[in-house]
């Protein structure tokens, strides 16, 4: 995996709900910066986009083949199902060390439905790269350094680091490219790839919810810092003011 | 073959014929496969395996003016010009566009323009803080009408220019082919010409470019610096600053709402405010303001011709049943289409001719 020469890159990316109620998936936001920076820095590599997801996603796939990606895998098998971020970036790892040797492994800084932002690190860790997170944008040096601007919550940092290594973009970091009839006409006949667990050679005890620590044991609605607000004719505002003034001050 | 997102769309349509009312196309043709829940039902079938995208289906969604009628009344939320304009890519992709259709993506790339003509030119200053944005469909069919408007600029002492070689800002292209790289880098080039005249202020003649400029730019990631307005909602600003001063024409007339003034803008007032500074009363048609029903496009007049006439010929329809004489409208395709089928008992007149009749 560790191949500094290798000049193809990887894309991680997630098909998130909707977030304006209507039904079906889309790519989530910071993933689209992160393809749309993995093909504005593709000079001789090839761009190859990886998701872990049920079937129904692999219309998703091909739309990002038609918006420039050389090569799509889906990663698809009911073993996989409820992996938290431990045992998604385990699989992920796996289909890397198999797809690859990448140079630059880009995903998104976090998903807009999980919020873990956990993927990324995670991934660096099983693969043995370094790993920047929250990068604005980068400049790729021919001596294989990497320089990055990635945010802070009181600022940008500047960093370099080696390559090959993980990123994780922040949302519209990047803008993203709609495909070109060109492009559309070369994607006709490009066919994603799927691989299941048996295929990566993994433990399905290892994947899905068996092979995740995490366990959600209460969800419930956050009800802090919202304002509650009361609507009140006059009359009534009035006596409620005059009792909240009187409890004041007196 | 679809984004995930129009697939959806398509596959949603509750098939409640309500839109079958509005499509202007559909009531014109009495084509069934004319209405968007057809479309919708075909694409959907398509990607069920049930049918096959073929030259037949491809040219059903070639009959349709993306004027978002539909949408605007479909009480489900549903979108049918986001899955027909996809369509319309994948008939490019596939070379299974109907031939009219490809003549007018020819003409588009050797000349910028629908008519694969060379654009006119108006008369401009240099440096000017407004630029005047004429649109194709104005300099080459309809000059009348941006001639009368430049002369209301110079009655209101409001110096302009216009760009030697206007570039397209993608409106036109994005119809006939869906929103794919090519519309885009259009517009991108169409903001840097902007950007290059150093003009404060751009007037938009044509409510096809201003819709693009104001609503699609944005989400591809092009803003020009200077701020876009409508023609009929600077005039709109002249009249009321008391720089154009109008007198009273007392006389009665009818107003067509284009469909992108109406639903992509949501300007109505403007063009109704100028009308009542001029002593114009409005007698309204059946369908005005969002509900308007389109008179046909310019693109789509270029490919599709006979049912284009179709088209105008119901809004004329509507127009003789307000038992006005006079048909206002701000629009430059709206003047082209709408001209081929003037009735006897009826005058076709653009709002800034007529204003000019009633300037002091």
């Amino acid at each position: 995996m560790n191949d500094m020469t290798a000049t193809d890159s990887l894309v991680c990316v997630k098909f998130v709900q909707q977030t304006d109620g209507t039904p079906g998936r889309t790519l989530n936001p910071a993933d689209e910066a992160a393809l749309a920076a993995a093909l504005h820095h593709r000079t001789t590599g090839k761009v190859t986009v990886l998701s872990m997801a049920p079937k129904s996603c692999e219309a998703g796939l091909r739309e990002l083949l038609a918006r420039g990606a050389d090569k799509a895998v889906l990663l698809c098998d009911s073993h996989f199902a409820g992996s938290d971020s431990y045992a998604t970036s385990g699989i992920l790892a796996e289909a890397i060390r198999q797809l690859g040797p990448f140079g630059l492994i880009f995903c998104g800084r976090r998903a807009i439905d999980g919020e873990t932002g956990q993927v990324p690190p995670a991934l660096a860790t099983k693969l043995g790269l370094p790993c920047v997170t929250n990068v604005l944008d980068m400049e790729p040096r021919s001596d294989g350094i990497l320089h990055c601007r990635r945010l802070l919550e009181e600022g940008v940092e500047h960093l370099a680091c080696q390559t090959p290594a993980v990123l994780s973009l922040c949302e519209y970091s990047y803008p993203s490219r709609a495909p070109s009839l060109s492009d559309l006409r070369r994607a006709k006949g490009k066919q994603v790839e799927h691989l299941d667990a048996a295929a990566l050679g993994i433990d399905p005890s290892a994947c899905g919810l068996a092979g995740s620590p995490t366990r959600v044991e209460q969800a419930s609605p956050h009800t802090s810092g919202l304002r509650r607000v009361t609507q009140l004719d006059l009359d009534t505002f009035v006596e409620t003011t005059a009792k909240l003034f009187r409890e004041v001050l007196i | 073959m679809l984004s995930q997102i129009a697939q959806k769309h398509a596959d949603a349509c509750r098939f409640c014929w309500m839109c079958r009312h509005l499509c202007p196309v559909g009531l014109q043709t009495g084509k069934e496969a004319n209405t968007p829940r057809a479309k919708g039902l075909q694409l959907s079938l398509t990607q069920r395996g049930s049918a096959s995208f073929d030259a037949n289906m491809a040219e059903g969604m070639y009959e349709c003016l993306l004027c978002d009628a539909c949408t605007n009344d479909c009480v489900t939320g549903f979108e049918p010009p986001l899955y027909i304009r996809e369509a319309r890519t994948q008939a490019m992709v596939e070379d299974i566009a109907p031939a009219p259709v490809v003549q007018v993506l020819d003409n588009i790339e050797r000349t910028g323009n629908i008519y694969g003509e060379e654009k006119p030119t108006f008369p401009s200053k240099d440096n000017a803080e407004v630029l005047l944005y004429v649109g194709e469909v104005a300099a080459c069919r309809v000059p009348q009408l941006a001639e009368a408007y430049m002369r209301l600029l110079d009655k209101a002492g409001i110096s302009y220019m216009t760009l030697e070689q206007e570039p397209p800002s993608g409106a036109m292209l994005g119809d006939l082919i869906g929103f794919t790289q090519e519309v885009q880098d259009q517009g991108a080039a169409c903001v840097k010409a902007l950007d290059a005249s150093g003009a404060d202020t751009v007037i938009v003649l044509d409510s096809y470019d201003a819709a693009v400029m104001r609503q699609r730019w944005p989400e591809w990631g092009l803003s020009a610096k200077a701020q876009i307005i409508t023609a009929t909602a600077f005039l709109d600003q002249l009249v009321q600053e008391g720089k154009l001063k109008l007198r009273s024409l007392n006389q009665t007339a009818t107003y067509h709402d284009d469909s992108r003034a109406a639903r992509t803008l949501q300007e109505f007032e403007p063009p109704r405010a100028l009308l009542a500074a001029a002593g114009i009363a409005l007698s309204e048609m059946f369908l005005h303001r969002d509900l308007a029903k389109c008179c046909g496009s310019s693109l789509a007049n270029a490919y599709m011709p006979q049912i284009t006439l179709l088209t105008a010929q119901g809004r004329w329809h509507d127009a003789l049943r307000t038992q006005a004489q006079l048909l206002v409208t701000t629009c430059p395709q709206s003047m082209e289409l709408l001209g081929r089928a003037v009735p006897q008992d009826m005058e076709l007149i653009d709002l800034y001719t007529l204003l000019e009749r009633a300037c002091e």
